[in-house]
């Protein structure tokens, strides 16, 4: 079942990587037979009725970026905007863009996503919302093993994915007072951490197949995983 | 195809070069300290047969949205397309022979 939620889905895919005119960013690589941003916005969609889709991007990519939307997303509403030298920059930018929508009540929570995170799931997505919207804030975290790390606090420890969700009007404020104070977070969570330590965040039990693409036997992991899907989600 | 990947042997963002049969990954390669990442040979040669009837049950449809999508440019590109596939077969095998080898 579709959620109703009046969300943002925020794709980063902004990072900066281009050789003799084309890109090399990882996000414009094919995985199974489609890129691998055109999976992660797929996947963020497919479970919303009413989201803004919103894909950030290196300017320099917009051709690619307008290409691979035509081909591989017809149906999708995707709106594109530019990218800063940070993901902080990124994630601030985007959000002044939905700003306006924030502010009227149009969107109510916004989820920030990884680009290079093809296999996030589209339930995932919509749990991320949901329990932003309850509780305030929610991200996708998946156990750390004792043999990764040896202390004694590793129940309090676990690794952080993304899609993360959050209250829209308060992350809003989070990045409008960090640009203020030239705070640079290191993710979604770092930022509302800072600016809105009473709000609680969810730790929602994500997968480990929800791999971010960064070493090259990571394509072979997430081609395998979707081979098991059978080329689904 | 080139891409910027971490290296898990020099330890650095560098770019790699990306081999592709089908729509499978072949191999990678560092541009900076040439360590070469591949899938093992008997389980590409099985994901890559098991695969070709799926890519060859879907091609219609895919077909179809293309045509859908810009009807001239798919008319335009399909000769080239039909005539060129033998040879971008032949290329999937040779590669996938290659990493055999």
């Amino acid at each position: 079942m579709k959620s109703g939620i009046k969300a943002a889905l925020v794709v980063l895919a902004a990072g900066s990587a281009t050789r003799f005119g084309h890109s090399t960013n990882k996000v414009w690589l094919p995985l199974s037979g489609r890129r691998i941003i055109s999976r992660s916005l797929i996947n963020a969609a497919k479970n919303f009725k009413q989201a803004r889709i919103i894909l950030v991007i290196n300017p320099d990519d917009e051709v690619i970026a307008l290409e691979t939307i035509k081909r591989e997303m017809a149906g999708l509403k995707i709106e594109i905007v530019y990218g800063g030298a940070t993901r902080h920059e990124s994630e601030h930018n985007a959000l002044e863009y939905l700003a306006p929508a924030i502010n009227s009540g149009e969107v109510e929570v916004v989820l920030i996503h990884d680009g290079a995170r093809p296999l996030a799931t589209p339930a995932l997505f919509v749990e991320i919302a949901d329990a932003a919207h309850l509780h305030g804030g929610a991200i996708p975290t998946i156990a750390v093993s004792p043999r990764e790390m040896d202390m004694a606090r590793n129940d309090t420890v676990v690794r952080v994915q993304t899609p993360q969700g959050f209250i829209a009007s308060q992350l809003l404020q989070a990045y409008t007072k960090a640009a203020t104070d030239g705070f640079i977070g290191t993710d979604t969570a770092a930022c509302m951490e800072k600016y809105f330590p009473e709000v609680k965040t969810v730790a929602i039990t994500a997968d480990a197949s929800n791999v971010k693409i960064t070493y090259p036997q990571d394509l072979a992991i997430a081609e395998h995983v979707l081979a098991k899907r059978g080329y689904k989600d | 195809m080139e891409a910027e990947l971490n290296c898990a042997h020099c330890h650095q963002e560098t770019l790699h070069e990306l081999v592709y049969a089908g729509r499978l990954l072949v191999s990678t390669t560092c541009s900076l300290c040439n360590t070469r990442v591949e899938h093992e040979t008997n389980d590409l040669w099985d994901i890559y047969l098991k695969d070709l009837p799926h890519r060859i049950a879907t091609k219609p449809i895919r077909m179809w949205r293309s045509f859908r999508r810009s009807p001239s440019k798919s008319f335009w590109a399909l000769p080239r397309a039909t005539f060129g596939k033998p040879f971008k077969m032949f290329k999937e095998y040779r590669n996938l022979k290659k990493k055999s080898e």
